[in-house]
């Protein structure tokens, strides 16, 4: 099976008034196509920066990576092509409508605007969102934001989704949709690339995941693998959970956890 | 180019949602028009003055608030709230040239810019003002102000590009303030001071404004309504290049 995502010595080095910041330190990464892979890491680990780097968002100070077997640095447009993204921030303009917004996703991925008014109707359909379609974007809830931005990374069919935090800032009902949504999208045959900071969601998910810290994968396998792998090194009488393994890869303790980086403990 | 007018209808659908941001291009403007002519409107009656060609002050003062409203630049605070609201990435990972996202911005903004000039024009001849230069000039006196207004627009998106933030971008057109002052703003440059008049001949948009003075005081005078037009050409491709530069750099 080919792979989805493939990283080679991937590097991100940031020019700062103090000099320059090595986000990401010679990363290899690969990603099967089909799964739905997971890449956690505390705050300012560098999550964000592969996945900028990866959908064509961010240069690439060394190395190489390739999204659906295309090169993201030297045929980005083909690269992008054949990629969906959802950031961080759900990327919406509130002024339009959710259909105005899929119809106008699907135009500048090269539809015909009668293509992308159809392709419209289906994704509202996927993501539930049919009866607020002609409704504008600021009066949506943050749960139908998150759906709607997923429709929009899923408006050319791409191979592989990213999808960079999807469920931050959501209630835990819109979460289980989103990861309802996640699974089916997948079902469909799309590779997921997610990033997440709720270690239950990686769980939930995620078939292999990756934990990056300080600009480099400290640990990646399956959660089970993940677990059984710390359980044996310490000498554990049961399974330790996704956060034992999160903490013990990124030298962090619970108590320092709970003071200096929440996200860990949610 | 497709990329670029289907971003361009987004960007008009825009305005034309936001219309607490469009109005003040369309009342300042005249509020300045009826503010300048209440000031000095007696001090240039139009039978004795002879730079007004027979008309009122309005006439003459027209250009400036047509300048005026072309240098709102609202588009680049539009496309910082596209920057900050993550919808500028969503646009970047699309397999589009980077410049149909500029182009899509200047294209609504000139669009937007005709339409406010020819408000604004055709409000200044219900009360009495004559386009001297037919409609010809008239086609040339709106589509020099609304290619002005892409301009100025440009050098605004260049701001919002660097600097990521609205508060800058909205400070740095405070700049043309002074250039539209250091204009013949009341009267022909031959009557200002000869230190006002040397920094009015320096500044660009001093023939823009006197183009476009003359397509409404006088029949077509080419050679004023030329260098009005290399003006708005040369800076207007000047700030295209830098966009595009600008774009295609943007991490």
């Amino acid at each position: 099976m080919n792979d989805a995502v493939e990283a080679e010595a991937l590097v991100k080095h940031y020019g700062s008034r103090t000099g320059v910041v090595e986000a990401v330190r010679g990363v290899d990464l690969r990603v099967s196509s089909g799964e739905i892979f997971g890449f956690l890491g505390p705050n300012g680990a560098g999550k964000s920066t592969m996945i900028r780097m990866l959908t064509t968002l961010l240069s690439i100070t060394s190395g190489t990576a390739r999204v659906a077997g295309v090169d993201v640095d030297r045929e980005p447009d083909a690269a992008r092509h054949r990629m969906g993204v959802a950031l961080q921030e759900a990327g919406l303009d509130p002024r339009q409508s959710g259909r105005e917004t899929l119809v106008l996703q699907g135009r500048l991925f090269g539809l015909s605007a009668r293509d992308a008014a159809s392709r419209a109707v289906e994704l509202l359909e996927l993501v539930e969102l049919e009866e607020a379609a002609d409704r504008r974007v600021k009066g949506y809830s943050g749960g139908m934001k998150r759906r709607l931005d997923l429709a929009t990374a899923l408006v050319h069919q791409p191979e592989v989704l990213f999808l960079d935090e999807p469920t931050t800032g959501l209630d835990p009902a819109s979460r289980l949709t989103v990861w309802d949504e996640v699974r089916r999208i997948n079902t469909l045959g799309t590779t997921v690339f997610l990033t997440t900071q709720y270690l239950e969601e990686a769980d939930a998910l995620c078939e292999r995941l990756a934990i990056i810290d300080d600009g480099l994968i400290v640990r990646e396998g399956t959660p089970a693998v993940l677990k059984a792998e710390l359980r044996e090194r310490q000498g554990l009488a049961s399974d330790p959970s996704l956060d034992d393994v999160f903490l013990d890869a990124t030298g962090r303790t619970r108590s320092r956890a709970a003071g200096d980086v929440q996200e860990v403990t949610a | 180019m497709t990329q670029a007018w289907v971003l361009g209808q987004r960007a008009l659908r825009e305005a034309w949602r936001t219309p607490e941001a469009l109005v003040p291009t369309l009342f300042i403007p005249l509020f300045f028009l009826v503010v300048n002519v209440g000031q000095a409107g007696k001090i240039f009656p139009s039978e004795s003055t002879e730079f007004l060609k027979g008309q009122g002050y309005a006439a003459f003062q027209l250009p400036a608030s047509l300048l005026l409203a072309a240098s709102f630049g609202t588009a680049a605070l539009f496309l910082v709230e596209d920057i900050e609201g993550g919808y500028f990435d969503k646009l970047r990972s699309a397999p589009i040239p980077r410049t149909s996202i500029v182009l899509g911005r200047l294209i609504a903004e000139g669009a937007k810019g005709l339409l406010i000039s020819v408000a604004i024009v055709l409000l200044g001849m219900v009360f009495g003002i004559t386009i001297a230069s037919g409609v010809l000039g008239f086609v040339l006196l709106v589509g020099m102000t609304a290619l002005w207004s892409v301009v100025f627009v440009g050098f605004m998106q260049l701001i919002a590009l660097k600097t990521r933030s609205a508060a800058a971008t909205n400070s740095g057109g405070l700049v043309f303030f002074p250039l539209l002052f250091l204009t013949p703003n009341f009267v022909p440059r031959e009557l200002l001071t000869r230190p006002m008049e040397v920094a009015a001949s320096f500044n660009p948009v001093t023939y823009v404004m006197e183009g476009l003075r003359s397509l409404i005081l006088e029949d077509l005078e080419w050679s004023a309504i030329l260098p009005a037009f290399a003006v708005v050409g040369v800076t207007g491709a000047i700030m295209l290049a830098l966009n595009v530069r600008m774009i295609q750099r943007y991490d």
